[in-house]
């Protein structure tokens, strides 16, 4: 019965944006796309476990615990991450507060030193702890950093090109995503280098609906020039459980919050 | 009994690790080994070597909903000194008593202030010793004995810490590192210098306290602190010892995104409350200050700059050559393959005292639980006399092997 109840919901849910889809504009498309990769829920935690593989096959990992909180929907969020491994990084704490149309403030907490560090973060296109993965992947890029158009529409997806307004502040010429039709995930990615040839892929390996949001929870991105590739794998996910605004302060990267991150 | 007691440690290095893991124990830790020798012959000092050393860190930390709770410590070989000691880098609780405070007890690493490697307001116990012969960085902070306690206000925080014992600084003593003694170099040969430590009375208890808060966007800090300068900078002439004189210090700093990068200014007034009168034998009173700017200039590659003065009330002083002291400091980090390698340079430059001092390392990781560093402490100062030329005869390079779990 409660599985039927379910499906049922899941099935209004989804079927919703399905039949309005033809009205919607690609700006709208992608809005809707960013909501749901990157503002689940109002705040929500998850574990990541990372595996970071070089092209001769050895690979490094981490895992660290994320914590989020929106401010808005859309616009400025709040991050959290407490890294458990390796060894080398236990225990450090970084904090970003991203900003929309401005520079994000980032700090690294260094247990050891007891130092609160502010650090300078003016490029969002560096590699996030060393992985394939790109602050802008792991935060979202700006949806105005880009200009949209639907290149194709298959009965499961709208693929979009993108073309970045500031061509010199990336190192791509334009980048494809496929967005899927019901959960406005993007499941698929591939950037282009000036040659005109995909370089870089990013791909969403397995979704869950948790707390009835649709979750990536295991995803890759592959870099073809280097023949390296990451695998993130999200575990322990939840929305929606009352993290406040001061986690992400000062006092929290000197004390990870109990209730949440249990070392 | 040597050979049990190989044994047995080489049990534990072993063993230790590998019951951690399995059980995933909040267990960790590492094991180190550094070395580090002199680049020049130091007329006062038999013994090359400045570091030589196995560490073995063990980790443990407990949450549970009332409290948290941290023993970390460093269980030492030292074969430059020749003995084996622990060093006890943490051992707190920390409390959360109302939804508004924090404390914390025990033993601990205190830091506050915003200077890189240059300090005004934060009067904490330091180890100049570890910082000048090739430990890592996280070395330079002393722990020490105290209980911090914070106040959570909506746009204003306090911070007091409250050290019951005075804990000097790791200060240059002659033990290991040669310095300016005054009319020549001293070092080994010579002896460390036997200072007078403040008696061990409630009234000689240090405090320090800092009032924060951001204010449209910037990070805005007041400080205060009473209680001995770290470093044994007086002299008593009755007892023919160098002592620890009473200090009183007031500052503020301020911290902000700016012009792309990150931006900091601090400043301190030292009130030297021994020095009441005309006295060569005390340090005199002071006043520091900090502008520094860091910015990234390429992909995964920050520069930053500080600019620092001291200015003495009064010279001549105690351990200065000028009444300003004038430091113009650079920082380089970059990360290279997949951030596994990280190079860094870290220089003071001091202009009207043409002092020189600088510290390349490298950091390469072999896999995540696998870390080389290599590095030198490179003093080049023009003078015998000067904050980082009296080390000249200390100039090293050193090498260190991490195996973390």
């Amino acid at each position: 019965m409660k599985k039927t109840l379910i499906a049922a919901v899941l099935t209004v849910l989804f079927m919703v944006p399905a039949t309005y889809s033809f009205a919607l504009s690609v700006d709208q498309i992608v809005e809707k796309a960013n909501i749901a990769s990157y503002y689940g829920g109002d705040n929500g935690m998850a574990k990541v476990h990372m595996v970071i593989t070089d092209r001769r096959g050895r690979t490094r990992e981490r895992e660290f615990t994320i914590l989020r909180k929106d401010v808005k929907d859309g616009g400025d969020q709040l991050y959290y991450v407490y890294f458990h491994k390796p060894g080398d990084v236990r225990k450090l704490v970084f904090m970003v507060h991203k900003h929309v149309g401005k520079n994000d403030d980032r700090w690294l907490y260094l247990p050891a030193l007891d130092l609160v560090k502010r650090i300078a973060a003016s490029d969002k296109r560096t590699s996030f702890v060393g992985s394939n993965f790109l602050y802008e992947d792991v935060s979202g890029r700006s949806t105005k950093a880009d200009t949209h158009t639907l290149k194709e529409e298959t009965g499961d997806h709208w693929i979009l090109d993108n073309i970045p307004r500031d061509p010199a502040s990336v190192e791509f010429t334009h980048y494809l995503i496929w967005i899927d039709k019901k959960t406005y995930l993007v499941d698929k990615a591939e950037y282009y280098n000036a040659q005109g040839k995909v370089y870089r892929k990013m791909v969403a390996e397995e979704v869950k609906v948790i707390d009835g949001i649709p979750t990536v929870v295991k995803s890759r991105v592959e870099d073809l020039n280097s023949g390296g590739k990451t695998e993130l794998t999200f575990s322990n996910i939840k929305y929606n459980i009352g993290i406040k605004d001061s986690i992400f302060t000062e006092r929290y990267l000197r004390k990870p919050p109990r209730k949440f991150i249990r070392r | 009994m040597k050979r049990f007691a190989i044994a047995i440690l080489s049990l534990t290095l072993t063993g230790i690790p590998a019951v951690a893991r399995a059980m995933d124990l909040p267990f960790n830790g590492y094991l180190n080994y550094s070395m580090g020798a002199r680049l020049v012959d130091d007329p006062t000092a038999p013994d090359d070597f400045l570091l030589n050393e196995t560490r073995f860190q063990l980790d443990i930390i407990h949450d549970a909903d009332a409290a948290s709770m941290e023993f970390r410590a460093d269980f030492v070989n030292d074969r430059v000194l020749g003995n084996t000691y622990i060093d006890i880098r943490e051992a707190y609780v920390q409390l959360t008593p109302t939804d508004s405070i924090d404390l914390k007890v025990g033993t601990q690493i205190f830091t506050w202030g915003t200077g890189d490697f240059v300090f005004l307001n934060d009067l904490f116990p330091k180890d100049w010793q570890s910082y000048f012969i090739g430990r890592a960085d996280e070395y330079l902070k002393k722990p020490a004995d105290g209980i911090r306690a914070t106040w959570y206000g909506d746009s204003l925080n306090l911070d007091l810490v409250w050290m019951p014992v005075f804990q000097p600084d790791a200060y240059i003593s002659g033990e290991r590192i040669s310095y300016w003694g005054g009319t020549g170099k001293t070092g080994p040969a010579n002896g460390p210098i036997n200072p007078v430590e403040p008696d061990r009375t409630m009234g000689n208890s240090q405090w320090a306290a800092r009032l924060y808060g951001t204010f449209g966007g910037v990070e805005s800090a007041l400080y205060a602190y009473r209680g001995n300068y770290g470093t044994p900078k007086g002299f008593d002439t009755v007892l023919a010892r160098p002592f620890f004189p009473r200090l009183e210090a007031w500052g503020a700093s301020a911290q902000s995104a700016i012009f792309g990068g990150i931006g900091n200014a601090e400043v301190a007034w030292y009130n030297s409350l021994d020095d009441t009168g005309p006295n060569d034998f005390l340090p005199n009173s002071e006043v520091r200050g900090l502008l520094g700017f860091s910015h990234d200039i390429a992909r995964d590659q920050t520069l930053g700059v500080q600019a620092y003065l001291e200015h003495a009330d009064d010279f001549p002083d105690v351990a200065r050559t000028d009444q300003d002291r004038w430091w113009v400091t650079l920082r380089y980090t970059g990360l290279f393959m997949q951030q596994n390698l990280i190079l860094s340079w870290f220089s003071f430059y001091s202009p009207n005292e043409k002092d020189f001092f600088l510290r390349p390392k490298a950091t390469y990781k072999v896999s995540d639980e696998v870390t080389a560093t290599m590095g030198g402490n490179i003093f080049l100062g023009k003078d015998d006399n000067t904050f980082f030329g009296q080390f000249d005869d200390n100039t090293n390079v050193y090498a260190s092997l991490e195996y973390s779990f």
